[in-house]
Order: C-alpha cells, then structure tokens, then sequence
C-alpha cells in the first residue's frame, strides 16, 4: 500500500507536469470554441484567401486514389482528404489540415484544377486542433487518411487517458489525507452529483 | 513564498476534488469522439419512437425560436433547441437533452406534428456535453436553462483546471526531493508538445 501510495503522488506530479503545455492548449482552445464571440480571436472573418488554376497533363486509366494523389504530390500539398466527389467530367475533394483549407476541383476534359484555400489564424489553428481527429460524422467507419491526423488523434487519446488517470490519482491521495480537510468529502460527492444529474438524470426529467 | 504553500495545497485539493468528475466527462468524450464505431458497438444506438399528434394556434408570425419554442412548451417537452428548418410547408428542429435527441416536424398546414425520440446513452451524453455550447448556433444556442448552467459549469472547469495547473508547478517547485525530475518531466512534455505542432504546421 505504501508503493502504491509512493508512486501513485510521483506519477501523478510528473505526469501533471508532462501535461502542462497539453492541458493549457485544450484549455485555451475549449474556451475559444465556447466564446465564438471573442472578437480577439475572431479568426473566420480574418482568414486570407487564395484561388488559383494550375494547368497538367492528367494520365489517363488513373484511378480517383491515383488521380488524387498525384495531383497532391505535383501541388505539393498534403492533409486529411474529404468530401470527395467523382463525375466522368470532374473531380472535386477538400484537403484540409489544422488552420488550413484546400478546395479543389479537378476539371478532367481541361486538364486544369483549381483550388480555393484559405489560411487562419493563429486563435483558428489552435481552435482547430481542438477537434481535429480526422473522423466523419457521417462514415464513422471511414478512417483518417493523413497520418498526421492519426498522430494527432493517438496523442489526443494519450492525454484523456492520462486526465483520467490523473482524476484517479488525486482520488486515492485525497483518501489518504481525507480526515485533514473536514470539506474534501462534500466537495468530491457535489462534483459527482452535479456531472451526474448532467449526464444520466437530466434526460430523465 | 513557502508560507503560501498551505493554502495553495487546500485550494488544489478542493478545486481539484470538484472538477474531477467533470474532467471524467471531458476525457472520456474525447475517447467516444475520436472511436465512435467502437462506441457503437459498445452502446448501440436504440431504435427510436414515433409519436403523432396535433396542434393549434402555433405563433408562425415570430422568430424562429420562439416559434419552436411555443411548439415545444405545447408539447411539454424540454431540451435544448439545436437549430431550425423552417420553409412554407413545415417547421423542423431537434431538441436535446444530454443523451436523448427529439426531433420534431410540424406541417404549417395542418398543424399535425412528427415527434421521433431517440435515446443515445451515457457515453453520447458525453460528447454532447463536450461539444455544449460549442461554436455552432451561436445566435440560438444557450436557449434552455441547463445549458446555460452548463456554459458556466464548463468554462469554471476550464478555468480552474488552469488553475490546478498552476498550483501544480508551485507546489511541485517546493517539493525539493521532485524537483530535478520534475525539470525534466516539463522538457519532454514542452519536446514532445512542440514536435507535434511542428510536424502538424
């Protein structure tokens, strides 16, 4: 019990530490996406844009994987690709990476594509990196193909799992030393009660 | 600045101690966020109900919300408001409780209404707390009471974790035994951070 209480606090205060820049861009970022109306971090309407058409010679018998990845590496781009549409004349998909966007429009009869991007902010990159995970809402079995989106996700798992740990932690040394903070106990259980009624009681009411 | 040290310790302790149930929640949305096909298999969605049922003097010549809103006070049911589709024909909006989503259609014609209720469970309870108030639906959103209790509850979160965090280095900074250590668990933490903003940018 002893060992466990010993490495339980190390743990807890190495990984507090370890989390630190973490826990303060989640931070920042959670408040940003809740305060849309902080006109510091106004970062949509203070996005540069750019269009462009860029002429190339498309193989033919390509498939749309091919197609696609050979327009990216001659453009030089790289991201998460979604909204992919196919007709027999055109091509379109979106390429879109934290702070940046990239529509495009592959014109298959021209040989041309053009593309829309858009630039954010420094407040819109940290925003974004809130909920960049690569996951479509709609094709939950679609994976992310960019594989610094599922970098990015594994190192979002990574520090869940570490808050949860550091919850657990704080538990089992709070227990400890519960008797010395005659409130500790009421604090804990109205924490509880409160997530609790937001989470199970609420939709039963 | 060793005198501080007390209070700060209880001040951890305390605050630390409320948010940990609501840091749970945060946590554990971001594990259902970023799985959700094996949250799906974990938690399958139930199927949803179908009620129909028939209204009068539903007020079309206001606001949106507050067309929807009369609607839902008719109906009695409660919830947030997410957004609204309304043209000629119908009027068309969810309402949503942490967990439990209700959809409902009114034709502006007949004035029958479509409920369809689905129960989502504990862990999409989750994400829509995460995702509460958010960044969509600015003008509407916060039109229920719990989730303008929520707005507040989250950002307190928010802001006292940074706190915590705060303290944290404090107190760790006068625990000399953790001190050395403690450097280097910032360094790798401040590498490894950086790294992966610079391969992302």
């Amino acid at each position: 019990m002893k060992n466990l209480n010993f490495w339980n606090r190390k743990l807890h205060i190495h990984l507090g530490l370890f989390l630190l820049l973490f826990i303060w861009l989640f931070s920042i970022s959670g408040l940003l996406l809740n305060h849309g109306s902080w006109e510091f971090a106004s970062f949509w309407e203070q996005r540069k844009q750019k269009e462009s058409v860029t002429e190339m010679t498309l193989p033919a018998g390509l498939d749309s994987a091919g197609l696609l990845h050979m327009v990216m590496g001659k453009l030089e781009i790289s991201g998460e690709v979604t909204n992919v549409k196919y007709s027999a004349d055109a091509f379109d998909f979106r390429v879109g990476s934290p702070g940046f966007g990239r529509d495009l429009h592959i014109d298959l009869a021209k040989g041309t594509v053009s593309q829309k991007e858009y630039e954010l902010n420094v407040w819109g990159k940290i925003r974004t990196l809130h909920t960049f995970n690569g996951v479509d809402k709609n094709d939950i079995d679609k994976q992310a193909n960019w594989v610094i989106t599922q970098v990015w996700r594994f190192a979002m798992d990574g520090i869940a799992v570490a808050l949860i740990f550091l919850c657990v932690s704080s538990w089992i040394m709070w227990y400890k030393i519960r008797k010395d903070y005659n409130w500790s106990a009421a604090v804990l259980i109205a924490g509880f009660l409160t997530s609790f009624y937001f989470v199970y009681l609420i939709r039963m009411f | 600045m060793k005198r501080y040290c007390a209070l700060l310790r209880s001040l951890h302790l305390y605050f630390g101690l409320f948010i940990t149930p609501f840091v749970l929640i945060f946590s554990i949305s971001v594990l259902v966020f970023n799985h959700p096909g094996f949250i799906d298999f974990l938690s399958p969605i139930k199927p949803s109900t179908e009620t129909r049922t028939k209204l009068d003097k539903i007020p079309y010549d206001t606001t949106d919300l507050l067309t929807a809103k009369a609607i839902i006070e008719k109906l009695e049911i409660e919830g947030e408001i997410d957004f609204i589709n309304q043209n000629d024909d119908r009027i068309s909006f969810p309402v949503k409780k942490p967990g439990l989503k209700t959809q409902i259609t009114v034709n502006k014609h007949t004035d029958s209404v479509l409920i369809t209720q689905q129960n989502e469970g504990a862990y999409r309870a989750l994400t829509f707390l995460h995702s509460m108030p958010g960044a969509h639906n600015v003008k509407i959103r916060g039109n229920s009471s719990y989730i303008q209790v929520w707005r507040v509850l989250a950002d307190v979160v928010v802001y006292l974790l940074l706190f915590l965090t705060i303290s944290g280095v404090f107190l760790w900074y006068f625990l000399k035994v953790e001190r050395n250590f403690g450097f280097f668990s910032i360094a790798l933490g401040l590498i490894i951070f950086t790294s992966l903003l610079l391969i992302i940018f």
